[in-house]
């Protein structure tokens, strides 16, 4: 009898070994870390409890990070979820139907290239003598709108942004389209019987049905803001000053810059926790998996 | 019995996991070859084919030895060596800055103690400048090899002044009015980039050397004095300094890198930067005899010494966990001696630190020039990154940064540097 309660655990057992290993046992021994002081390359830690927590939170650079990822949440929302289900159901409407699959490879592109690359490559964008970006405003005779856009402490952070968008909002776009392909035909027939314009059989036909994927995309979106390090590296460091620092380059700095990695430990566990808030108040929200 | 077999099943797969994940690093070092690994921090032309070279030339003298090289740039190499020297597996040989940079790992334990060597062997340490030790010399215990040297001097297109009828300044107020009629011109007088914000802390450790007398510097910069607090007035004066020359810098300084900055002036496009002597050896090729080279100008009222020069060597230390302390000092020894030294100019226009390596036949009349620079000056201060703790340089970058942007006042920057200052732990 044993024997046949002890196979699914056999068939789980190297998943768990994986993930207990390389996940589990990380985020244990990185909270144990945070409140001790101590540097990468000498054996002594010293036990000094709440410190690093207290420090943190009295640092004003994390509260400027800490800001700087919630515009990110926001504006990754508003514009990679929003705008992704706007393309989405854009591209799935009969009218644009033939020539879909083209602007569906187009906007998917970025998503496939290296951050890296697109991060390099939007420095040249951003550049602020010959950069294509102020090029453009200046041929537009738009001069006054030019700036140093990742120099400037005020429009770092923003340039920044705008690169992820631009890259991510494609992705976000494909799984739309997923699930508005999944939505029985019979629906918008029957809508457009009762006489429901296109608006109308978007908001009350497509906007229901992809309920769930609305979720998954936001808990992408939104972890994906609180945890961002790639684009604000390469693009700024940081910079200028702190303006454009995130949670992610504050770790990274702190921890291999400064030496200081027991900081940094506590700097990676408010992120392990904003990230767990987020994904359980927007499983409470959405209640997934249950039908209402 | 079946259950048994199972639970010894699951145990044998559980065990093979863990071995997986552990046993692989522990392979390739035979019983008669010895493997050295080497980190360094040019991963670009031509000094990675320098190194490779070399390399290859010191296994081909010395069948038993075989090197590793490893190697990432500039600031990923200041992040990726302290992790690595953490780990249980470092480089056995490394390349580290000199000052405050090297006495961190000397002091965490993690450098081997190079002193018997240097005396030992005095027909080769000899022919090392001996100042060029000091910087890597802590409670009289060498840790490292001067291997290159290095100045920050400012760098000048002879043609653009010519044609504007100016002459290279030699003071601070001179620069100011040099600059002021070049851009008058629509030429860029000064070309900077600081997106990656070292290049900030050349101009600040000049400056400093200029403004602050020596004895408070001397203070300040040491991590083991306890009342180095950065208060004096001096250090306001200098970055105000700095700030005056920021109107003549190219547009948008905080977002583009020193390369842009290098590539500006040896286009033509801007009259004057301020560089590392060795890059001489980058720009001669492209502005030819229309390059020249003229000390930090000396600042009036400045309380520092005016004939100082922001200079340091470049060295190879070996990890204290090295197996094999005597081959890997070997290789160093290969590395800085005098054939390898001149050739090192040439191929990758660094200044050895070994003497009587620039000499008419490998170097051009301005690095000779450019050597004689450091040779002459009264004091040289190290690399203001590398000379002070890492939190001070934090404070100062970031803040400098700013200032830059018109967000900060060269007051607040201080503030900002003397409350890292006070914060630190005093050894």
């Amino acid at each position: 009898m044993p024997i046949r309660k002890l196979v699914p655990y056999l068939y789980l057992a190297p998943c768990i070994v994986m993930m207990g290993l390389f996940v589990y046992y990380p985020i244990v021994e990185n909270f144990r870390f945070s409140f001790y002081d101590f540097s990468a390359f000498s054996p002594d830690k010293a036990f000094v409890g709440f410190t690093n927590f207290s420090n943190l939170f009295q640092d004003p650079v994390f509260y400027t990070a800490l800001k700087n990822n919630v515009w990110y949440a926001v504006i990754s929302i508003v514009c990679q979820v929003f705008g992704g289900l706007i393309l989405a159901a854009i591209l799935e409407d009969p009218i644009t139907r033939f020539i879909s699959s083209f602007f569906r490879t187009v906007f998917f592109l970025p998503v496939v290239i290296s951050v890296t690359v697109i991060a390099l490559l939007f420095t040249f964008v951003y550049e602020p003598n010959m950069g294509i970006l102020n090029s453009f405003l200046h041929g537009l005779g738009l001069d006054s709108w030019t700036r140093e856009w990742l120099g400037d402490s005020e429009t770092a952070i923003f340039a920044v942004i705008a690169v992820s968008q631009w890259q991510s909002i494609g992705y976000i776009m494909m799984l739309f389209i997923v699930a508005i392909q999944a939505i029985p035909k019979e629906i918008y027939e029957a809508a457009e019987m009762d006489g429901a314009g296109k608006i109308r059989r978007f908001l009350s036909v497509t906007v229901p049905q992809v309920k769930e994927m609305f979720f998954v995309a936001s808990l992408i979106t939104l972890t994906g803001a609180f945890t961002v390090f790639n684009e604000p590296y390469i693009l700024t460091g940081g910079g200028p000053g702190n303006a454009s620092e995130v949670l992610g380059t504050l770790l990274y700095n702190s921890a291999f810059a400064k030496d200081q990695m027991g900081y940094a430990s506590a700097i990676a566990t408010v992120i392990l926790v904003l990230t767990l808030l987020v994904s359980l108040v927007q499983m409470k929200l959405f209640r997934t998996g249950k039908d209402d | 019995m079946k259950r048994l077999l199972l639970i010894g099943m699951i145990t044998a797969m559980m065990l093979s996991f863990m071995a997986g994940c552990t046993s692989s690093s522990s392979s390739g070092s035979n019983d008669d070859t010895v493997v050295l690994r080497f980190f360094h921090r040019w991963p670009t032309e031509p000094k990675k084919q320098y190194f490779e070279d070399a390399v290859r030339e010191f296994e081909k003298s010395h069948p038993n030895i075989k090197i590793q090289t490893e190697a990432v740039l500039n600031d990923s190499y200041k992040d990726k060596i302290r992790v690595l020297l953490g780990s249980d597996n470092p480089p056995d040989v490394y390349f580290s800055w000199s000052g405050e940079f090297a006495y961190n790992f000397a002091r965490a334990g993690q450098a081997y103690d190079l002193t018997k060597f240097v005396n030992d062997d005095k027909k080769w340490s000899d022919q090392i400048i001996s100042s060029q030790f000091k910087p890597f010399t802590l409670d009289g215990k060498i840790y490292g090899i001067p291997w290159s040297t290095d100045g920050k001097a400012f760098f000048y297109n002879k043609k653009i002044f010519k044609d504007l009828g100016l002459k290279a300044p030699t003071t601070w107020d001179e620069l100011l009015s040099v600059s002021k009629e070049i851009k008058k011109k629509g030429i860029t007088p000064v070309a900077f980039g600081s997106k990656a914000p070292w290049t900030i802390s050349h101009y600040i450790g000049s400056l400093n050397a200029q403004m602050v007398p020596e004895d408070v510097i001397e203070k300040d910069y040491n991590l083991k004095n306890s009342d180095g607090e950065f208060t004096n007035p001096g250090y306001v004066k200098a970055l105000e300094k700095f700030k005056e020359l920021e109107p003549y810098f190219n547009k948008g300084v905080n977002s583009v890198d020193h390369e842009y900055a290098r590539q500006l002036f040896n286009s033509g496009k801007a009259a004057m930067g301020y560089f590392q002597l060795a890059e001489i050896g980058m720009i001669e090729p492209s502005l030819k005899k229309n390059l020249g080279v003229f000390n930090t100008p000396g600042i009036q009222g400045g309380e520092g010494n005016p004939n100082s020069i922001t200079a340091a060597p470049e060295g190879i230390m070996i990890s204290s966990k090295t197996k094999h302390p005597k081959e890997a000092m070997e290789f160093i020894k290969f590395l800085t001696s005098k054939k390898k030294g001149t050739e090192q100019l040439t191929k990758v226009s660094e200044y050895s630190a070994v003497k009587g390596t620039t000499n008419e036949k490998n170097a051009s009349k301005l690095q000779q020039d450019a050597i004689n620079l450091i040779v002459n000056a009264d004091k040289t201060y190290l690399w203001f990154d590398t000379a002070v703790d890492i939190k001070i340089v934090d404070a100062y970058l970031k803040g400098s940064q700013l200032m830059l942007n018109g967000k900060k006042t060269p007051k607040e920057v201080m503030a900002d540097v003397q409350k890292a200052a006070s914060g630190l732990q005093k050894k």
